[in-house]
């Protein structure tokens, strides 16, 4: 009874597995079909196969290598950037009162503004320029790593921070390090969902205008009405971006070496 | 045969006690008219009222009493981690406002950095007093031989258990050399078997170094397994009730429990709380 139980769980289980192997290229077959029955109109909902075949002329132009490269340094700069103003503040309003005051509030009323809607000032301070994409992606990084370490900040086990106070550790130790690492849990969960933010934010700066970017390419390929041109860059950002924060999240069960 | 090893008479200031100009020169911690009060949202709470007591220089004293009768704060207020409401702490001379690291803590939580090995753990406080990092290590080393725990000198804290965390811990406070050791019911989070290990250790590391040791419990058996005198105190507010000098012989080790002087103390401890909960449980009625 028992073993006939466990290997019919086994058996669900293999098919599962299978089901979930082959999700991705039954899904694509189907779209493949359905953009070639003449159901759909091909030019706005082109088949599969028109999608790859713009990808790798993508690649083969070396125009991707150039967008990829546009678009990572902007994300990573500003992620770079936005982080640490964000831990560094964030530890001094969690733990400093006086900066707390002076600064949270501005922060709080700050913090909810969509960075998206500061495209237009952005565009009016900065014009086209570097500076004003760098700045989206910033503003966008910086609240969430802020307030992420700003709680984790506060939360930190108060018996350590006595612990450490008993100890003698002088004031700039108990900062950078019990109270930083006693929040980094916390902060790493700020950062991976400050890489997500970082790709919502690089689409709008793109988008207000540049000249070279994955979502660039997106836009330029809309205009020209290469629809798998679009398709194709909309693959190239969700994989950038799933591979960004998978790796983020492995280097985020590293940074928390102890546990 | 058993009252000599009492003193009841003994009032609550030792220093009143004996000539007053030597144990003034012994006494290394001297609580005067200590009150500690606490705001809470319907009014205040005084934790600690008008407390004074005197250690000597190289005391173990333990003071006892129920939960919520103001020891962890008077223990708070000689590591300057609790600013008094009236009267002082001082210690060596000098009033404790402020944590000082000649004043190490153990608290009833290990409190280990998680991030930092046992070793690390135990270098930190010598780090923080800018010794070389060779010289706080060697520290360490020399600390973790004496709790035991050479092989586990490289691991993180939440891989060893809890008797030996709090061993761990204990070594942290020892390494700055405190002349004082404060412990805030250091075991009572420890199960009843590695409790009695952790007292004998405690026993036997009190032979090796010469820190004078205030030891809040609410156990009495440990309270007088361990010490040289034991405070009880009363609940609401925080008072001492009384000051008993436990002159049994010493090494001591957890054995002691069985013999006649050792009950005959924990008799007398006993009904001084039972008759001053009785107190505080009819004045509660009398005044509700």
């Amino acid at each position: 009874m028992s073993v006939g139980g466990r290997s019919s769980a086994s058996a669900t289980a293999r098919l599962s597995v299978l089901v979930a192997v082959l999700s991705v290229p039954a899904f694509t077959g189907v779209w493949e079909l359905i953009a070639r029955s003449g159901i759909v109109n091909a030019v706005l909902f082109p088949p599969p196969s028109t999608v790859a075949v713009a990808i790798l002329e993508w690649i083969r132009t070396g125009q991707f290598f150039g967008d990829l490269m546009a678009s990572l340094s902007r994300v990573a700069g500003g992620f770079a950037v936005g982080a640490a103003g964000g831990i560094v503040l964030g530890v001094l309003t969690g733990r400093v009162r006086l900066v707390s005051s002076l600064l949270s509030p501005l922060f709080h009323i700050l913090r909810p503004i969509p960075p998206i809607a500061f495209v237009p000032i952005v565009i009016l301070w900065f014009g086209l320029s570097e500076t004003g994409k760098l700045f989206l992606v910033v503003w966008g990084v910086f609240f969430t790593v802020w307030l992420a370490t700003h709680i984790g900040v506060q939360k930190v086990d108060h018996g350590l921070i006595r612990a450490a106070q008993m100890l003698g550790t002088p004031q700039p130790q108990m900062l950078w390090e019990i109270v930083l690492l006693g929040a980094l849990p916390y902060v790493t969960v700020g950062l991976r969902t400050a890489v997500s933010i970082s790709f919502y934010t690089l689409v709008a700066a793109e988008l207000a205008g540049s000249f070279a970017g994955i979502v660039y390419r997106i836009e330029i390929a809309q205009q020209n009405m290469q629809t798998g041109q679009v398709m194709g860059g909309l693959a190239a950002l969700g994989l950038l971006s799933f591979v960004a924060d998978r790796s983020f999240a492995i280097l985020a069960e590293r940074a928390v070496w102890w546990r | 045969m058993i009252p000599s090893l009492l003193c009841p008479d003994q009032p609550l200031r030792l220093v009143d006690t004996h000539s007053p100009s030597a144990s003034a020169r012994q006494a290394i911690i001297r609580v005067e008219d200590l009150s500690i009060v606490f705001d809470v949202p319907s009014g205040h709470v005084i934790a600690v009222d008008r407390v004074s007591l005197a250690v000597t220089q190289g005391e173990f004293v333990s003071i006892v009493g129920p939960s919520g009768c103001g020891k962890s704060t008077l223990l708070n207020a000689m590591a300057g981690l609790e600013r008094p409401f009236e009267g002082q702490v001082l210690i060596a001379g000098e009033a404790m406002l402020a944590p000082r690291p000649e004043i190490g803590m153990v608290f009833q939580q290990p409190h280990l950095f998680p991030w930092k090995s046992v070793r690390r753990n135990i270098a930190h406080g010598p780090r923080a007093l800018g010794k070389s990092k060779a010289e706080a290590l060697r520290i360490a080393d020399d600390l973790i031989a004496m709790i035991g725990l050479t092989k586990f000198a490289s691991a993180y804290p939440h891989t060893l258990s809890g008797g030996m965390q709090q061993r761990v811990a204990i070594a942290r406070a020892l390494a700055n050399q405190p002349r004082v050791l404060l412990m805030d019911e250091p075991f009572g989070a420890l199960d009843a078997q590695t409790r009695a290990v952790m007292q004998d250790n405690l026993l036997e590391l009190r032979e090796r170094i010469n820190a004078t040791i205030v030891f809040v419990t609410h156990d009495i058996d440990e309270a007088i397994l361990l010490s040289d005198r034991v405070l009880i105190m009363s609940a609401g507010p925080g008072r001492i009730l009384k000051d008993l000098q436990v002159s049994l012989p010493r090494p001591r080790s957890s054995a002691i429990v069985a013999e006649a002087a050792y009950l005959a103390l924990k008799r007398d401890c006993l009904d001084l709380i039972r008759s001053e909960g009785r107190r505080a449980f009819e004045q509660m009625e009398i005044r509700t």
